[in-house]
């Protein structure tokens, strides 16, 4: 049991699992690839964690948490648009909740083909956003590109958030 | 603090709408008052810098050894490039030779005043915007090492953006490419007037060209200089006609910015932060050269 791995007291080290990878998750889309336009197109690694977690152990990865690390993630890309991704990935985690269930049992490609429908939604909703802030029709090419490469991207970090998931004590623990 | 039972359910059915509430609301509060995060976002930079800085040195060490590897691989074609640029490069230094002396005497004869002393320095990409709708970098330099907001940001083609936020050890290059970017310049030949405004494509669009304005692709844009943002004469980019609709093929790789000049041309251009009349609720059309080039 990975329980006993966890004394008592460090318990919530183990417990503040997700939060802690969503944020790391949400640094990553900001680290240069040294791959050409790619900044432009970076996969959301965040909405990522935001899935793995919803689905998985909602109840470690708060509202609150999932608030905070949008805006932190907004702050530091320099957009004027400061709430954006929250307001993304809260839609996003609601959206989630309620099919949990769903996703729980089914199997990875299952789940790969709904984090691909959540990317396109959370994408579809940005492009709509600023385009109506921005009152111009935004070129949706690289939104387009960002969802498939988000969707591509998805089994390495869904594979890096299992590995992490492996520390989380059970529910009830 | 402990709750009783009903109120805790109320106060928890209520965070979600709450927070989605505040989120929607800084966003479209951020588009009326820009200024408002501007302190945060450079303290934030500032601390998380070392922590990007350090997660992206796997990634620009395997970039490093993938790029070793493909020059390895092409190196005959580069050198016999290298060989036919150098040729031609050669003939060009020739001419600048011979003008840089004209220019001189010429100089002397005006009695011309030359430009204030250019000081730059160079900085890493740290950061990507890494959003759908954002073209803006980066960099881990910073006031400490004498950046200043409008400043200048170049490779060594041309001109990449300009300065928006300083903080101690970083700055934030709006990109040329990027929708709120509005930069004055000309062209090189016609010395005709027009506007680079970004769009988030690869190619910037000219606007503001005079009607009878006559733009081939193929003319040479720079930097106008209006506005005393930049000094004129900053290579920016070679115009390119798409339809009907002029645009400008910047000079500098845009997609690939690793390393970047931040250039400091003494000029005044920029308005101190809290001289900017926050835009409320509308933006006023088109103004002054100094809104354009905000």
């Amino acid at each position: 049991m990975v329980v006993a791995f966890w004394p008592r007291d460090l318990a919530f080290i183990a417990r503040s699992v997700p939060a802690i990878t969503t944020f790391f998750f949400a640094l990553l889309s900001l680290v240069p690839f040294h791959l050409p336009a790619f900044g432009a197109v970076a996969p959301s690694f965040v909405l990522m964690a935001v899935f793995h977690w919803t689905i998985y152990r909602p109840e470690l990865l708060p509202l609150s948490a999932v608030f905070l690390i949008g805006v932190l993630l907004d702050l530091l890309n320099g957009t004027i648009y400061v709430g954006l991704t929250a307001l993304v990935l809260l839609l996003a985690r609601t959206v989630l909740l309620g099919q949990r269930r769903f996703f729980i049992p089914r199997p990875f490609p299952i789940l790969w083909l709904g984090f691909l429908a959540l990317a396109a939604g959370a994408a579809l909703f940005e492009w709509a956003f600023v385009s109506l802030l921005q009152a111009t029709w935004l070129e949706p090419r690289s939104f387009i590109l960002q969802t498939l490469i988000t969707a591509a991207c998805f089994p390495i970090g869904s594979y890096l958030l299992a590995l992490a998931h492996r520390a989380v004590p059970n529910p009830g623990g | 603090m402990r709750l009783s039972a009903p109120v805790k359910a109320v106060a928890q059915r209520l965070t979600l709408p709450f927070l989605i509430f505040v989120s929607a609301m800084l966003a479209v509060l951020g588009k009326a008052d820009v200024m408002l995060f501007d302190r945060v976002r450079v303290v934030l930079a500032d601390s998380m810098a070392p922590i990007l800085q350090a997660a992206g040195q796997p990634i620009a060490t395997a970039a490093d050894a993938v790029a070793s590897v493909e020059d390895i691989f092409a190196a005959y074609r580069q050198n016999q490039q290298l060989r036919e640029e150098n040729r031609r490069l050669l003939q060009w230094q020739e001419t600048a030779r011979r003008l840089a002396t004209e220019n001189e005497q010429l100089r002397n004869l005006t009695k011309f005043a030359p430009q204030d002393a250019v000081s730059s320095v160079t900085g890493e990409v740290i950061a990507d915007s890494g959003g759908a709708f954002l073209r803006n970098v980066m960099v881990n330099v910073g006031r400490r090492d004498g950046v200043a907001r409008g400043q200048a940001a170049m490779t060594g083609e041309g001109l990449v953006g300009r300065v928006i936020e300083v903080g101690e050890r970083t700055a934030r290059v709006l990109l040329l490419t990027d929708i709120n970017s509005h930069i004055p310049v000309t062209l090189e030949g016609s010395r005709e007037r027009a506007v680079l405004d970004g769009d988030n494509g690869d190619q910037p669009k000219l606007v503001y060209l005079q009607p009878k304005g006559e733009v081939k692709s193929g003319d040479r844009i720079v930097t106008s200089g209006a506005g005393g943002i930049f000094p004129p004469g900053l290579p920016v980019g070679i115009a390119a006609l798409d339809g009907s609709q002029l645009r400008v093929e910047p000079y500098a790789d845009l997609a690939r910015l690793d390393v970047l000049r931040i250039v400091n041309y003494g000029l005044p251009g920029v308005l101190p932060e809290t001289a900017i009349p926050a835009p409320r609720l509308l933006r006023a059309p088109k103004a002054s050269a100094a809104d354009k080039a905000r």
